[in-house]
């Protein structure tokens, strides 16, 4: 064998396939700089508030743990797609309008029953 | 980023680079991070059957009370809402839960969600806490009751 190709196959070869893993761990890392907080260090930016996705089937109407959800995932939509949209409620006449806790009245009521808090 | 006057050394104007460059980016989160969040969020909601929602920002002085006001004001059914509020700059976080989620989710389960997340939170992984924190409610509510 001549010298040329022992080089090759012992010395180019395993490095190619090094640098190759290298690339391919290296490289999807480096673009995304994902700890934009760090403890201590003021928060600037505008108060954001998530909610679920609409489509998730649980949430329907508000009603989720009355195993309602199953069935309707159209007429949920509404009333978690935005804090505000009260409207949404007369689309399910049939839950019983006598059910406690219909956001009918967006007055500043206590409605916390517990929770927690903690610091860091 | 302007020049701000160093007062921890000499009040000389710092030309350091800034650490975190607040002027760069409004959004605070990527979009894998905004995609993880809302992925956290739909599934805890949909396997709970509560309805959790999240809030990074500012809550004020009374931070127990903006929170609660925040939930009282977070539609849909408030009873059956939980809310995870995160206040970064103030280094608080708060959970708040419904009348109806609290049967669920007891004070205890969000002391333990909430020890949880603010370890990870003192490292600075503001997402990955967020996240862990809704998986491990979620956990702890279980799922809906069938009865129909």
């Amino acid at each position: 064998m001549p010298v040329i190709e022992t080089v090759l196959i012992y010395g180019v070869i395993p490095l190619a396939v090094f640098v190759i893993l290298a690339v391919l761990t290296l490289l999807p890392g480096r673009g995304r700089d994902r700890t934009k907080y760090r403890p201590g260090q003021p928060w600037t930016a505008p108060a954001v508030w998530y909610e679920p996705h609409p489509g998730a089937s649980g949430v329907v109407g508000g009603h989720g743990s009355d195993a309602h959800g199953e069935g309707q995932h159209a007429p949920g939509l509404g009333a978690t797609a935005a804090a505000l949209a009260i409207g949404e409620h007369p689309h399910e006449p049939h839950h019983g309008i006598g059910d406690h806790g219909f956001a009918d009245h967006d007055a500043p009521r206590r409605t916390a029953a517990g929770g927690a808090r903690g610091t860091w | 980023m302007t020049k701000q006057t160093d007062g921890y050394v000499d009040g000389r104007p710092d030309s350091r680079e800034p650490v975190v460059d607040e002027s760069a980016n409004p959004n605070p989160f990527s979009y894998q991070d905004l995609a993880r969040l809302d992925e956290a969020l739909t599934m805890s909601s949909k396997e709970t059957g509560l309805r959790f929602t999240l809030y990074v920002g500012e809550l004020g002085t009374d931070t127990r009370g903006t929170a609660e006001g925040l939930h009282g004001r977070s539609g849909g059914d408030t009873g059956n809402s939980v809310l995870v509020a995160v206040s970064p700059g103030q280094r608080v976080l708060e959970i708040v839960t419904g009348s109806t989620a609290a049967r669920r989710l007891p004070d205890r389960a969000c002391a333990l969600a909430v020890l949880s997340m603010t370890s990870r939170l003192s490292s600075g992984d503001l997402v990955g806490a967020i996240v862990n924190g809704l998986r491990q409610l979620s956990d702890a509510a279980g799922h809906p009751s069938r009865r129909s």
